[in-house]
């Protein structure tokens, strides 16, 4: 529950000829963490080298190319294939065999034709754009070619010009950028090109077309109309092949890709010239079962040994191991980072208290119903481990939603019809007045009390941590005094504190008199705390002594459980005044056709104006206690950084044995 | 002039007006405050999680810091305004 999954790390030895058997076997067990052999020049390491994949790897990664390259030309991503029935491996690798080949000519052959219409099409396209600037000329364009005695040249100009030159000129300003075209006797062509350089002329080709310009333009346009729906057809034979084999081509990929993984394993491998070492992690609950396996199917030729391993310093795979009610928080916990083996895996925490502080801050009837629909809603479309396990959260959060709103009677900013259970929430919006307006201090005080509470857990579970990971000794000793002094200094301010001010919700010592300089026992108590305290995190490392004032900040960092609340709840009552106070009942008094004008916009600014704070009471509740775990709790012993338990195989969804 | 119309009710709420101008310029100036302070760690964190995703969690934590100035102004204001 508070620890991660354990973990053995196995040694499994055996000589080459039982390679294959044995990778089969870790594979289909799917439970062994390889931990990848690096080729290491340190005594005792010589001779042993990463191993060669196994023969049959190039030929099945060429056929797993040959897979992925018709599943990209059929432009499907396999992964929103649902499987239907699972094929079997013999039946499939025959299949595979069979039928691949002629798909494989099929799909290219239609590719292929797909990309010489492209072609074409594109071609046309050029065409077209050559084409477009001589459409104001009337005349058959061979006319502007094929001359012994002459030059044409053509091309855009920004102005009208006279050439030097005896020329027959032709200028149109109906294109962009102009178009003229000069026909001049070749010998004073350089004159003439010098001159309309000047004048800033950029020369296009005269297109090698017969007829008008128009005329070529249409007879092209229809031509593209002619390609783009042969295109369409081919488009659609496409969509039939793929409709037809896209369950086939899945499942070979899954079986091709466990057999590329299978056939590569040896590279992560450590061998000699005769054997192999394969080292690992194994749950330690599965260990007997794959030693077991392993041996039946080597019969007995197989060395397996389980090492001991430092659960501190080895990097050990993370594996989660909660009860089903945090495992979906397990995915905010990926957000940030997953627990070291040795210490304290803290989801189950993250699991009761984050669904509480979004209760706090978004605690509506309303609004907590609109989240628990989508939660439940949006199962269809949001798919996958991490997007599921994020959706239970939003369920368990809109949950709590729901209940702390029936306590601050709150239904899409209306009032329920019975009074706030201990908290009131109500502003005086539209000069509506519920009771006595918001308890801001009482909310303000209970969110310190979460702080206070949240970070003092934090720390205990600091000191936790430190006498599991380190050695009894001197650093053991100062990290727990360190930790331990955090506490004292955050308590002993707030004895210090309750001795002088009377606090709603709060022990009050103000009534104890005076021993010293009109001080009593709990100020003196609280001083001494506060200076124990900052000596004991001195003494662990002096540089903390500045983080001192984080004991205020990160406290009353939690007031945003309040504050952020209380602004949702504004929202939601202005939005409510806007669309009702305003608009839908001055309307109703004196129904007109405004009026209903007026009543249908009311009901718009209702909508948007909800759903707008629906949206921003996710991304608030959510965020804001999220971070409060992030920021404020994780910092105070959270390590973080472990590994990600992989293990060697795949969960198969096609295929079966 | 305005010495003579000055009266208790009127100096009342110009009072509570203060108070509300007090409120919003703590959110407002608070928020400006978050706002200059996380553009330039939001740019940084967007830069560095595009180059390592896996780093997501780290600079979501690292950008969502200085949100703590713009609640204090909203502490600060509602505690101005209740």
């Amino acid at each position: 529950m508070f620890n991660t999954r354990p973990m053995s790390k196995l040694l499994v030895v055996a000589s080459k000829d039982q390679l294959d058997g044995i990778v089969r076997e870790l594979y289909r067990h799917h439970v062994f963490h390889i931990e990848d052999f690096v080729e290491t020049e340190e005594e005792g390491y010589e001779g042993v080298k990463i191993g060669m994949p196994l023969p049959q790897a190039s030929a099945v990664s060429t056929e797993l190319l040959r897979i992925r390259a018709i599943v990209s030309a059929f432009g499907g991503a396999p992964s929103d294939v649902v499987p239907e029935r699972k094929e079997s491996v013999s039946a499939l690798s025959a299949r595979i065999d069979a039928e691949l080949p002629q798909i494989e000519a099929e799909v290219s052959e239609l590719i292929d034709r797909r990309n010489h219409l492209e072609s074409a099409i594109r071609e046309c396209e050029t065409k077209i754009s050559e084409l477009e600037p001589f459409v104001p000329v009337q005349v058959d364009l061979s006319l502007l070619r094929g001359y012994e005695q002459f030059s044409v040249l053509a091309g855009h100009i920004p102005a009208k010009v006279e050439l030097p030159v005896p020329a027959e000129t032709y200028f149109s300003g109906d294109v962009s950028g102009n178009l003229l075209i000069a026909i001049v006797p070749n010998e004073r062509l350089n004159e003439a090109e010098q001159f309309l350089f000047e004048a800033g002329f950029q020369s296009v080709p005269v297109p090698g077309e017969e007829g008008l310009a128009k005329d070529r333009i249409a007879w092209y346009t229809q031509e593209i109309s002619r390609l783009r729906a042969e295109m369409e057809k081919i488009d659609e034979l496409v969509t039939a092949r793929k409709d037809r084999h896209q369950a086939f081509l899945v499942a070979c990929d899954e079986l091709l890709t466990a057999e590329a993984e299978r056939a590569e394993a040896p590279l992560r491998f450590a061998t000699t010239d005769t054997t192999f070492v394969a080292e690992g992690w194994v749950p330690s609950e599965n260990v007997e079962a794959l030693t077991a396996a392993l041996r039946s199917v080597t019969n007995g030729r197989v060395f397996i040994a389980e090492q001991d391993f430092d659960p501190v310093n080895d990097n050990v795979p993370i594996e989660f191991d909660n009860p089903d009610f945090s495992k979906p928080t397990e995915m905010l916990m990926d957000v940030y980072s997953r627990p070291q083996y040795a210490e304290l895996d803290p989801t189950l925490f993250l699991a009761i208290v984050f669904p509480v502080f979004f209760g706090f801050i978004l605690g509506d009837v309303g609004y907590g119903l609109v989240l628990l629909a989508l939660s439940f809603g949006l199962r269809r479309i949001i798919t996958g481990d991490a997007g599921a396990k994020l959706l239970k959260v939003i369920r368990n959060a809109s949950v709590s939603s729901i209940i702390f709103g029936l306590l601050f009677s709150e239904f899409l900013g209306f009032a329920l019809p019975w009074e706030p259970i201990g908290i009131n929430r109500h502003l005086s919006i539209g000069g509506e007045v519920h009771g006595h307006g918001p308890d801001v201090v009482l909310m303000l005080v209970l969110s310190a009390w979460a702080g206070i509470l949240h970070i003092t857990l934090g720390r205990l579970i600091h000191i936790r941590n430190a006498r599991r990971m380190y050695k009894p000794g001197k650093h053991q000793n100062k990290v727990v005094f360190g930790q331990a002094g955090w506490i004292l200094v955050m308590w002993g301010i707030l004895f210090a504190l309750w001795s002088m001010f009377e606090l709603p919700l709060m022990p009050s010592f103000t009534g104890l008199s005076p021993i010293i300089a009109g001080m009593n026992i709990a100020t003196l108590l609280g001083a001494v705390m506060l200076i124990v305290g900052i000596v004991a995190i001195g003494q662990e490392n002096s540089l903390e002594l500045l983080e001192l004032p984080t004991v205020m900040s990160h406290t009353l960092s939690y007031a945003r459980l309040a504050a952020v609340g209380i602004s949702s709840v504004a929202i939601a009552m202005v939005v409510n005044y806007i669309a009702i106070g305003m608009m839908i009942e001055p309307a109703m008094q004196d129904l007109s056709l405004m009026g209903v004008i007026f009543i249908i916009a009311g009901l718009i600014v209702f909508l948007l104006g909800h759903t707008l704070n629906t949206a921003l009471g996710l991304l608030g509740g959510g965020l804001h206690s999220i971070r409060l775990h992030y920021v404020e709790f994780f910092t105070k012993f959270y390590l973080g950084r472990g590994k990600k338990y992989d293990p060697f195989g795949m969960i198969r969804k096609f295929t079966e044995d | 002039m305005a010495v003579e119309t000055m009266t208790v009710e009127v100096a009342e709420a110009s009072a509570r007006g203060l108070v509300a101008i007090g409120a919003g310029l703590a959110v407002g100036m608070a928020g400006l405050a978050t706002a200059i302070a996380q553009y330039g760690i939001g740019t940084a964190a967007v830069g560095a999680t595009a180059e390592n995703k896996d780093i997501f969690g780290l600079v979501l934590v690292l950008t969502v810091i200085p949100e703590t100035i713009v609640i204090f102004g909203l502490v600060v204001a509602l505690l101005l305004l209740f």
